[in-house]
């Protein structure tokens, strides 16, 4: 049968031109594809996130979960990914897919930790990374040093890694929090801790090793690395690990540079933003800025500025505008000039802080140990509070921000709050 | 359907793997249970455990003998595998109505098997507590020896103590009381088990249940500049090969002399005070030296924390070292498997002093604690083969730093 232009195929090309219309419009929506978000930096692109809620308004859906975990929750497309662990030495992980629209629970993946570690806080558990997803798989990284990969339609397990198997229990004792990041085909883990703490890089697909890096000098710390794009194309892996900062080759683990000044233990996670590097480690630990992209030990030549005022010794920093914001653990909030460092305000937030913060547009928002989420004008020159949501349980996950819709991980639920119009007040 | 029946087990095999017989579903459960095992580091193995586990997750009960068998290894990862394929067949089981037969006598069996692992025999048991309530709580008070349930044993031997005792039964509340202690494993457990022992007339030795080792020769402090302890060799190091010399003397951190001298810790979980019992100082290394006696040959474990960093010898080879600073001494933070020979045994440990934290109001605690035990920590019956203390030739450490 001869085909027209206007006939047949020129149906299928208005049906495949809709086909990608759609499929551009669907790519607009933000997915929250691991720890802190698409960028690794909290911020979100949504303009439609909720301001205000509450524990019996504007919920769309609360699922219960099984056990503990301050992994944030990831979200991609209609999935949203948690992990949890429970039992005796929190022996027990979880791996759970919900459906993003209602909550109803998809698959749930029961496994064994090989080696929990034997100390850890009641905020942490064995699930305290978050895991990482590119839509078609996730990757899921706990305390006891197994990774897993799942399709993640399905749940079917791809392949599972013991870590702490093959390279040694990973003894820290509040259990690794160190979330994993996709570079290319690779995975990325740093695993920081008292014994041979080193940075791997598994093949997505088999989970085999492309590289190892041993670290040594560098024991425990809970920071989650940083993948950075210099202007001339070239990725660097950013890892912030007792007393340096160092940067590696993502590709082969070669060494590029390294800074110093940064405390004996690490948590929070480096920030990228236009070009410039935000690390910081507390309590007491400097904020600094860095320039990254030298060879060697950058410490007098790279940082531009350091500002110890108002470091945390968990939550990581967010920036917004040409502001920096940093909450310490004991609800003092911090503002810099992203610029130049020196402070725009500070101001108790009060209650304790284990949440990382997280933004949408100019919204900044702070969730407290005690499931208060206050919302502040972010990128100004003075304080601004917005709004202050009680959701009535503890939450010490950091929040998630996908399609407009607002994750909350509390102690036992996993909550979705409802997008609003999206104008701001 | 009787599950020790073998007729009957066949032909519930027969009819449900369809159109194989069940000497050849029997063969093809064993080759995809082998590849399973098959399974190792660097993801070995996970394409074909992938398909295997999707072939053995579309049979029902008449595999769980076997799963369970398989799941029975060290193998972590091919437990995972396994465990997949045993949460689909349960799940899918418990869901039917009405829910068919498990073979819950051979999974009782598999329960209270302690040579079996305890992560799987824990699963099993939350499956049967499932479909009869209550096995828990019948099963796990007898199991105060078994190593996955004893904690759960040890908590209910206390709570019948204490029942005992409110109700004036002294003479059962300490039979309980012992059989929690004998049991216990667990520090916290052990010392509420010691505590409520003492209630009723009986002081028990922890140090001696754990396995702690209180009997030392310190020596220090040696100057340690900053954080430098760590990496430095000091002489005692240069000689741990060929033995440490107990009579030798050394320039010590200020350029006086130090000596050896004996330390004999009191704290009731073994912990020793260097601030004390070497000198309150910072910036420094000092050295813990100790012989052990042990009855045979033996694999052990070496458990142990300090303030700041610890570096241990035994028998002249290094065995375990670790770098912190700041994190204060913990009831068995590291850990590491050794062999001791029949006889005596000698250990060099080295413990640092760093400098002062930045807050004054911080303590600088200097702090060593260690012990031998089994791998559920337990003593392995070693003895100090050091000389016996005496109230002129020693230190003595009472208050641990916590």
């Amino acid at each position: 049968m001869k085909r027209s232009w206007n006939g047949t195929i020129g149906r299928a090309l208005l049906l495949g031109a809709t086909i990608m219309a759609v499929a551009g419009e669907e790519s607009r929506a933000e997915n929250w594809p691991g720890w802190r978000g698409p960028d690794r930096n909290g911020v979100s692109r949504d303009t439609g996130v909720p301001l205000n809620w509450s524990a019996d308004s504007n919920v769309a859906w609360k699922t219960p979960l099984p056990g503990s975990g301050i992994s944030n929750p990831v979200i991609f497309d209609d999935r949203v990914f948690v992990t949890a662990s429970d039992g005796k030495n929190l022996v027990n992980l979880h791996v759970i897919c919900l459906e993003r629209d209602t909550g109803r629970i998809r698959w749930h993946q029961r496994l064994w930790g090989t080696a929990p570690t034997r100390y850890h806080g009641n905020k942490s558990s064995m699930a305290s990374p978050s895991p990482v997803t590119d839509g078609r798989h996730v990757w899921a990284f706990f305390g006891t040093g197994d990774v897993f990969c799942f399709e993640s339609a399905s749940g079917r397990m791809i392949w599972h890694r013991s870590l702490s198997g093959e390279y040694g229990v990973i003894e820290n004792r509040f259990a690794t929090s160190s979330s994993p990041l996709l570079y290319r085909d690779t995975i990325l883990l740093q695993v920081d801790h008292y014994g041979d703490s080193y940075l791997v890089a598994l093949d997505r697909k088999t989970g085999s090793n492309r590289w190892k890096v041993d670290r040594p000098g560098r024991w425990l710390s809970w920071s989650s690395p940083q993948l950075i794009r210099l202007k001339d194309g070239r990725h660097e892996l950013i890892v912030c690990g007792s007393q340096r900062v160092e940067s590696f080759d993502p590709g082969t683990g070669r060494a590029l540079w390294t800074a110093g000044e940064m405390r004996r233990e690490c948590i929070p996670t480096p920030l990228f933003i236009d070009g410039r590097l935000y690390v910081v480690s507390g309590p007491s630990g400097p904020s600094m800025r860095i320039r990254p992209g030298g060879t060697g030990d950058v410490t007098k030549t790279h940082v531009e500025w350091k500002n110890p005022r108002g470091s945390p010794f968990v939550p990581s920093a967010i920036v917004v505008g040409k502001r920096y914001y940093l909450v310490t653990d004991g609800g003092i909030a911090t503002c810099l000039d992203t610029e130049t460092g020196k402070p725009v305000w500070q101001k108790r937030f009060g209650g304790g802080f284990t949440a990382s913060p997280v933004a949408a547009g100019d919204r900044i928002y702070w969730v407290n140990e005690s499931g208060v989420t206050l919302v502040i004008r972010g990128g100004g020159d003075r304080y601004e509070e917005l709004a202050k949501n009680t959701i009535g349980e503890s939450v010490f996950a950091s929040p998630a921000i996908s399609q407009d819709r607002f994750f909350l991980r509390t102690t036992r639920h996993l909550v979705c709050l409802k997008g609003a119009s999206g104008k701001s007040p | 359907m009787s599950w020790t029946r073998v007729p009957a087990l066949g032909l519930f095999v027969g009819l449900t793997t369809g159109l194989l017989g069940p000497a050849a579903w029997a063969e093809e459960i064993g080759d995809d249970l082998a590849s399973v095992a098959r399974t190792g580091p660097g993801g070995r193995g996970s394409i074909a455990a992938r398909k295997a586990t999707d072939r053995l997750a579309r049979n029902g009960l008449e595999l769980l003998p076997r799963l369970l068998e398989a799941m029975d290894t060290d193998n972590i990862v091919a437990a995972n595998w396994y465990r997949i394929v045993y949460e689909q067949i349960t799940r899918r089981e418990l869901a039917r109505d009405p829910v068919p037969d498990f073979p819950v006598s051979f999974l009782k069996t598999y329960i209270t098997n302690p040579k079996r692992q305890g992560r799987v025999r824990r699963l099993v048991l939350d499956l049967v507590e499932r479909l009869e309530p209550g096995t828990t709580a019948s099963l796990v008070p007898g199991l105060l020896a078994d190593p996955e349930f004893r904690d759960d044993a040890v908590v209910a031997a206390l709570a019948r103590g204490d029942r005992a005792k409110q109700a004036g039964r002294n003479r059962e509340a300490f039979g309980e009381y012992r059989k929690a202690f004998r049991a216990a494993r667990n520090s916290g457990q052990i010392g509420t088990a010691a505590d409520r022992l003492k209630a009723v007339g009986q002081e028990v030795s922890i140090v001696a249940h754990m396995g702690f080792v209180t009997n030392w020769f310190l020596l220090g402090p040696f100057d340690a500049p900053g954080t430098t302890g760590f990496e430095l060799v000091l002489p005692p190091e240069k000689q741990v090969a060929a033995g440490v010399d107990l009579a030798a003397t050394y320039t010590g951190k200020g350029g006086g002399r130090i000596k050896w001298t004996r330390h004999h810790s009191g704290d009731r979980f073994g912990q020793s005070n260097l601030n004390g019992a070497i000198a309150a100082v910072k910036e420094a290394v000092g050295y813990a030296y100790t012989e052990v006696i042990s009855p045979r040959k033996q694999s052990v474990q070496i458990r142990c924390g300090a303030d700041d960093n610890i570096t241990i010898w035994l028998n002249g080879k290094r065995v375990l070292r670790r770098l912190q600073w700041l994190n204060g001494t913990r009831l068995d933070r590291f850990r590491t498997t050794v062999t001791l020979k029949k006889g005596r045994n000698r250990m060099l440990v080295k413990v640092c002093q760093g400098p002062q934290h930045k807050n004054p109001a911080v303590p600088n605690n200097w702090s060593l604690q260690l012990r031998i035990c089994d791998a559920g920590g337990g003593g392995v019956g070693v003895t100090s083969g050091l000389p016996a203390a005496t109230e002129k030739n020693t230190s003595v450490s009472r208050e641990s730093v916590r």
